[in-house]
């Protein structure tokens, strides 16, 4: 035979075919005593059932902290957690934030320059000098 | 949409115009293909070595501001003057749709298959012929138009069987290597049989104590290599492997 | 790409207990006693099938024993030692209360006729729980029965005239042990650190120490398996097509109970361990994809697969590693009645330079094949003569390429034949 196969993985491309929401878990930590935690106890009251319900892929988990911060915790499907300390903050505050945490995808931040990032190779195909009849000078 | 059909293409070779939506002009396309001229390979290679070299003192600019301006290039003439239509103002707005069909210079990509690949029932192959028929050539390739044999060859081997020797031949050819490996070598054999050295090896073995023979002065020969002589074999070994891979 | 008869497998799975009934949660519920209560007697059993409905056992978790199954219809399973500390795998009634799995499920987007408790099971190891009818490897085989035909399938339509070894790679690129083992990690599933009845039944749950032999490939085990590996004896593709597994890789269990007899106890494991760990990951999408199949059927399955595994991006053009390309695309085109190939030199930026460029074009008649530049002219011909050999077996008639399932599909459009290929160029 003179083909070999060089084995190679594929690579999954999130969104194309099947979405999974990267946050797959959020902690709310509240404290019934603190004042810092007076609106985290208004969300987890009013807005979280609301929340819990629009996101079933999402396991949620509220336990109480004593005497910290109230604070939100959300783990990612890549393994990293990210935590967001949301003391004094009104409900609809935290909501907006506990969306943010939501919606990450867990990578660490970074500077966004180039607006496509694609796997695909270019339609066009990547620009060669030793083809087409190039440009005289 | 109005943003892509007023700017001047720069870089962008291959665009599609469509006339605003809302328009009385009935929808038409059409595809204009480029013709190649003739070009030789010396004029192909200086070409390229154009395309790559800038105004020299380019990159040497007091400012940056500055040195935008210098490396600030004009388009390319095709997009100024599309070579079928004299005089046509590029940045007019073409009031039918079109498609402005310049390929980038870029390597042809594996997945897409040349038309003389294609099985006969495929529909790719009637675009190809229509493709073929507006350039007038009978080929299906753009490279149809060009004079190939302008091109020098490079080695290629021809896989054709030719089935000229008998069996007779064969053992003729068994018994001479048998008889005196030395004197007919697989070359010696190959050139009188007019065949393939491959063919020659796939006929006929050479005695063993003449291929223990032939083992022993390459060793031999092996053993006095230098460094770097080793080296560069081993080297050459690696990037014939990683070729072969797809790694080069 | 052997002939398979889905349709006969699951039935038992399923008939194992009553219908599930698709408009509430199944009443199929694998139903053990409560271990706790079970325990304290000295003898436990585990049902798998019990009358009640999930909601009673969510209302009455410790009422046991008196829930109205009839245990002549419904005999218990599993009759655990006396001395048996805990179940191997979590009970299945408590699959309701886990969270960890209600977001799988979620996420997943499955179905509400995939029972939670199903769902359970298909990620229970059999190196966690030996028994068949607790832990996932009926499931798998279902499910990898499932994938591996729907790769298939979809790759010989989309590149009919893909050499073999690179069919059989590329299978094992989409649906193979390492890229389900990504998938499984792409869903967010967890594994437990030790499996057993008292851990959350949403984490995935495999021993490395106790190895589970449940799971067992579509294949023969070769009697002449260990010439074939020690001795290198040479077998053939068409050999291997009818006797080893879906990616035409050979089976050999008995090589991997020595091997996992040989292994190194370490705190953080070695490659054999991390095998075994993508096995139980990959095992587990199989079971999941078998799940889906039993109780939604084959349509959602089918979508399942497409969506998950098909959607994957695969290079397929960088599986392929050419020995000699300008023979075979000579003997390509001696075939195929093509004007012998000749290879030409296109452009070139100067052979006395430091670093020479060359271009080289192949041409059969005057029709391009293919075109490759290198650093000399041996290895530009040759990358022209991969590249045009590349470009014939990776001929696709369209990117939305119907396949022969899609017929089993009511409403199909009437079937394309598919375009099928006389086979690759045989090398010398």
């Amino acid at each position: 035979m003179t083909i070999k196969a060089l084995q190679q993985i594929s690579a999954g491309r999130n969104g194309v075919g099947a979405f999974i929401l990267q946050c797959k878990r959020m902690d709310f930590h509240y404290c019934d005593w603190a004042g810092s935690s007076k609106g985290m106890n208004g969300f987890i009251k009013s807005l979280l059932p609301k929340f819990t319900a629009a996101h079933p892929q999402v396991e949620f988990s509220i336990s109480p902290r004593p005497r910290k911060h109230p604070v939100i915790v959300a783990h990612y499907i890549n393994g990293h957690s990210r935590s967001q300390c949301v003391r004094n903050l009104e409900p609809y505050s935290i909501l907006q934030k506990a969306e943010e945490l939501r919606d990450a995808s867990g990578e660490p931040l970074r500077r966004v320059t180039k607006p496509v990032q694609s796997a695909n190779p270019s339609v066009r195909g990547v620009w060669s000098p030793y083809h087409g009849e190039g440009m005289k000078v | 949409m109005d943003a892509l059909a007023t700017r001047r293409a720069v870089s962008c070779c291959h665009r599609a115009l469509l006339a605003p939506s809302g328009t009385a002009a009935p929808s038409r396309a059409l595809l204009t293909t480029t013709p190649r001229p003739t070009t030789s390979p010396a004029a192909a290679a200086a070409v390229a070595l154009g395309a790559l070299s800038l105004p020299s003192g380019a990159r040497t600019k007091a400012t940056a501001a500055r040195t935008r301006r210098a490396l600030r290039i004009q388009p390319h003439y095709s997009f100024l003057h599309p070579p079928n239509k004299p005089g046509y103002p590029a940045y007019e707005r073409p009031t039918t749709d079109e498609i402005i069909f310049n390929p980038p210079s870029s390597a042809a990509s594996v997945y897409h298959t040349p038309v003389k690949f294609l099985p006969k029932a495929d529909p790719r192959r009637r675009t190809a012929a229509l493709v073929a028929a507006a350039a007038g050539t009978g080929s299906s390739t753009p490279s149809g138009l060009v004079d190939l044999d302008a091109f020098p060859t490079v080695n290629m081997p021809d896989a054709r069987p030719r089935h000229h020797l008998t069996k007779a031949d064969i053992e003729e050819m068994r018994r001479l290597r048998t008889a005196d490996p030395v004197t007919n070598s697989v070359v010696t054999l190959a050139r009188r049989y007019e065949c393939s050295q491959l063919f020659v090896l796939m006929c006929c073995h050479a005695p063993p104590a003449h291929r223990a023979k032939m083992r022993e002065e390459e060793a031999k020969v092996r053993a006095r290599w230098g460094p770097r002589r080793r080296s560069a074999r081993e080297e050459r070994a690696r990037r014939n492997l990683m070729l072969q891979n797809g790694e080069l | 790409m052997k002939r398979l008869r889905l349709d006969r497998w699951t039935s038992p799975l399923l008939a194992a207990r009553p219908a599930p009934c698709p408009a509430s949660r199944p009443r199929a519920a694998l139903r053990p006693t409560t271990a706790a209560s079970a325990f304290s007697r000295g003898t436990a059993v585990r049902y798998q099938s019990t009358d009640t409905t999930p909601e009673e056992h969510i209302a009455a978790p410790q009422e046991d024993y008196d829930d109205g199954t009839d245990h002549v219809r419904f005999p218990p399973l599993e009759k655990l030692p006396p001395g048996a500390a805990s179940l191997p795998s979590p009970p299945p009634e408590r699959a309701l209360r886990s969270a960890k799995l209600a977001a799988l499920k979620a996420r997943l987007a499955l179905p509400d006729r995939v029972p939670l408790q199903t769902l359970a099971r298909a990620l229970v190891d059999a190196s966690a729980d030996q028994n068949r009818l607790f832990n996932n490897s009926s499931l798998a085989f279902v499910g990898q029965t499932f994938i591996n035909y729907h790769v298939s399938e979809w790759l010989l339509c989309r590149y009919p005239r893909l050499p073999m070894k690179i069919l059989y790679a590329a299978m094992k690129g989409y649906a193979g042990p390492i890229s389900l083992h990504h998938v499984a990690r792409s869903w967010g599933i967890e594994h437990a650190a030790a499996p057993g009845g008292e851990v959350d039944p949403g984490l995935l749950q495999f021993s490395m120490h106790k190895p589970g032999d449940a799971f067992v490939a579509l294949g023969y085990r070769r009697s002449e398996a260990d010439h074939l590996k020690h001795n290198k004896w040479r077998h053939s593709l068409s050999n291997s097509v009818v006797f080893d597994d879906d990616f035409g890789d050979l089976i050999d269990t008995q090589d991997q109970a020595d091997k996992m007899r040989a292994r190194p106890d370490t705190e953080y494991g070695n490659e054999y361990t991390r095998m075994l760990a993508e096995n139980a990951y990959a095992t587990c999408v199989r079971a999941v994809v078998g799940t889906l199949y039993a109780h939604a059927g084959r349509e959602p399955a089918k979508a399942f697969v497409k969506a998950h595994i098909l959607a994957r991006t695969l290079e397929i053009e960088r599986l392929f590693s050419f020995k000699h390309p300008t023979r075979e695309l000579s003997m390509l085109c001696a075939r195929e009645d093509f004007e012998a190939p000749v290879a030409r030199l296109l452009s070139e930026t100067g052979r006395l330079s430091r670093t020479p460029v060359y271009n080289v074009g192949i041409f059969s008649g005057g029709d391009k094949l293919g075109e490759g530049a290198a650093a000399s002219l041996d290895h530009a011909r040759a990358k022209a003569a991969m590249n045009a050999l590349m470009s014939w077996y990776l001929y696709s008639p369209g990117e939305n390429v119907s396949v022969p399932s899609d017929m089993l599909e009511d409403g199909a459009k009437p079937w394309t034949p598919a375009y099928i290929d006389m086979g690759e160029v045989v090398g010398r």
